[in-house]
């Protein structure tokens, strides 16, 4: 009885492992996926609206620079949606191939909020974080490119903070903070030190 | 077992017999207070590995050893190890005293040990092991654990004279000079300094001796006072003058006349000798401290720089290689990590506060661009004495201008070793928070090939460059603190 207790017991056990690393195994594997995969989600819908010339500051990674390109898009009249296709205009750079400054193709800003008239909340969509480059100076970079396009043709707004698919994130890619708000003085220093 | 089980007139003794050999395991199991360390000396580079324990044997890493040679690779196959240096493969097996380098057998003294994918010869191989890998002649000194290569080596000459005493060296010399009561101690850790380990006894009439040792990887000269003594080096640090300490001189007893008295008993030497600008840049003080912080690390692998090679593996050999340098300056480090493990970003600038280190150095690699960027953390500058409490967020904001200054040397040293380097602000974690002269350092490839980016000698002239930048800066950290 006690055997049979025994090893009925270790047959459940041994079935449960086996299911556990299954389990583990699928979600991985799942995981994985997800971040290969494009996002094709429909992010918004798309604007209509007189084309402007605004000014991108598009970031290139040899030799480490920040340069300005005007360009014509057309923009909405809110200010929110108007910095969001600017931004979006600047991505659109990034994940052209070839870019001096490479971004996954499924990387895309989701939303630009203002705040407080100051201050402008950038959300990002996953794959923007998930699929960057790693690196000090790479994601300086980005980083100093967002904040510069968005403060030199949004009036007005002196800070920003840029969140992944809606939360904050400790780093870009492992190296440029996030979780802090960026000041257009401090940008505008570091653009001038890549001059 | 249970006391209770013993007879009662054998429990006392039981029980001391429990106790020793508690203390006795305690005692084997206790870390030593200083690791053990084989110094390696070659023409172009000079460096210190780890020696570790196994089975009663002492053992090295080979690809450490072969690594500030150029570029080197191994892998694990099984119980096989395998690795390749330029042209040239060497394979070992597991727990086997025999392996084959560059064609040819080699008998090893102790079984060879496969650890973490980590490859140990026992530290007695060695020397033949790299004899053949490199195609050179080795000399190893088995006491002081020192290995020479290539028939490298720095002699030296005593020269008495009545004011001191000259020491003149084949080679500039860099030892960590220390001082003690009648005793003026210089440590070669990266000088191939050579002599027979022997006393010198000298009828001067400010030295009574010089002592000459070898000992865990590194040389020493003691150089035993009449009065307290002070070392002063020539500009091509060929030459260390030994002269009275200022204040002293008036004290110098006359020349002793060889069979007329004995020499007088040494008295103490001045323990804090006030240092001129070259001696300070070479003594150790307690308090200055340098942090070096390895990027990434155990979950966190950080860049991919290739499809084998990972940033934190990069970083973390670069840390190892700066820490030799700056202790072969007489400078102490602490390192935020010296193994493949997990450190969150914040433990690693609060472990920078709370050692109140004077300079914090986080070390990354990267894939784009060539040569060394310097970073500092992009923050405005805030006025304010060093000291109390600082914002979390804002602590580096009063040390900015001595991390900017501190940019500025190593640039400037880079440039001297013909390495590109630049020098940016940027919003890297968490140099916001050191209280400290903070900077990051980017290593990126040397040469189209991104696999440059590790190659031991590339890594050893930044460390150098940095290093001597870290010297020159010093007495300004030291002020600014």
């Amino acid at each position: 009885m006690t055997r049979a207790l025994t090893i009925g017991t270790g047959l459940l056990l041994a079935a449960v492992l086996v299911m556990g690393a299954y389990l583990y195994s699928l979600r991985r594997h799942e995981q994985a996926r997800a971040q290969t995969l494009p996002d094709t989600r429909p992010i918004s819908a798309p604007v209509t609206g007189p084309p402007s010339r605004v000014t991108l500051y598009v970031a290139n990674d040899d030799p480490g620079a920040v340069r300005p390109e005007k360009v014509s898009i057309a923009l909405p009249t809110d200010p929110a949606e108007r910095g969001r296709e600017i931004l979006r205009a600047l991505v659109g750079e990034y994940v052209k191939r070839p870019s001096a400054h490479e971004l996954p193709a499924s990387a895309d800003i989701k939303d630009v909020f203002l705040v407080g008239g100051d201050t402008a909340v950038v959300d990002t969509t996953e794959a923007f974080a998930a699929g960057h480059p790693s690196g000090v100076l790479v994601e300086t970079l980005t980083v100093a490119s967002l904040v510069k396009t968005l403060t030199a043709n949004l009036p007005g707004v002196t800070r920003v903070k840029i969140l992944v698919d809606g939360k904050e994130r400790e780093t870009l890619a492992g190296h440029a903070d996030l979780e802090c708000f960026y000041d257009v003085v401090t940008v505008e220093q570091l653009l001038e030190q890549l001059r | 077992m249970l006391w209770s089980n013993f007879p009662p007139g054998t429990r006392g003794a039981a029980r001391a017999a429990a106790v020793a050999a508690l203390l006795l395991v305690l005692l084997a199991s206790a870390p030593s207070n200083e690791e053990k360390q084989l110094s390696i000396y070659g023409p172009r580079v000079s460096y210190s590995l780890p020696v570790s324990q196994h089975e009663g044997q002492e053992y090295v890493a080979l690809l450490e050893a072969l690594e500030p040679f150029g570029n080197v690779a191994a892998r694990a196959d099984g119980a096989k190890w395998k690795l390749r240096f330029r042209n040239l493969d060497a394979e070992f097996r597991r727990d086997a005293s025999v392996g084959k380098v560059a064609g040819r057998k080699v008998g090893l003294p102790g079984p060879f040990v496969l650890e973490n994918n980590r490859g140990l010869v026992p530290l007695r191989a060695l020397p033949a092991i790299l004899g053949l890998m490199l195609a050179t002649r080795t000399e190893y000194h088995e006491a002081g654990r020192r290995l020479f290569l290539g028939g490298v080596a720095t002699h030296f000459t005593a020269d008495s004279r009545e004011n001191g005493l000259n020491l003149n060296f084949t080679a500039p010399v860099n030892p960590l000079v220390s001082t003690e009561p009648g005793k003026l101690r210089m440590t070669f850790t990266r000088d191939a300094v050579v002599a027979s380990p022997n006393v010198l006894r000298l009828e001067n009439p400010l030295v009574s001796s010089i002592t000459f040792s070898e000992s865990n990887g590194q040389a020493e000269l003691v150089v035993m006072g009449r009065v307290p003594l002070l070392a002063q080096f020539a500009a091509d640090r060929r030459a260390i003058e030994i002269v009275a300490a200022p204040g002293e001189a008036q004290n110098v007893p006359p020349p002793v006349l060889p069979g007329v008295s004995p020499a007088p008993e040494p008295v103490p030497a001045a323990v804090a000798v006030p240092p001129p600008p070259t001696l300070q840049s070479l003594t150790a003080r307690p308090g200055f401290v340098v942090m070096l912080d390895a990027g990434h690390g155990g979950d966190d692998r950080g860049a991919l720089l290739s499809e084998t090679l990972e940033e934190k593996g990069v970083t973390l050999a670069f840390a190892r290689r700066l820490r030799s340098e700056l202790q072969a300056h007489g400078i102490s480090v602490v390192m935020s990590r010296d193994a493949d493990v997990t450190v969150a970003v914040e433990q690693r600038a609060a472990m920078a506060d709370a050692a109140r280190v004077a300079i914090y150095l986080t070390l990354h690699a990267a894939s784009q661009g060539r040569g060394v960027r310097v970073y500092t953390a992009m923050i405005n500058s805030a006025s304010g004495k060093p000291g109390g409490f600082v914002p979390w967020d804002t602590a580096q904001a009063r040390y900015v201008l001595s991390s900017r200054a501190l940019a500025d040397l190593i640039r400037a040293e880079l440039g001297k070793h013909e390495i590109p380097g630049s020098e940016l602000s940027a919003p890297l974690k968490p140099l916001n928070n050191v209280a400290a002269a903070a900077l990051a350092i980017e290593v990126a490839p040397s040469a189209d090939d991104v696999s440059s980016v590790s190659a031991g000698g590339y890594q050893q002239r930044i460390a150098a460059a940095i290093a001597e930048a870290v010297v020159v800066a010093r007495p300004r950290v030291e002020a600014e603190r």
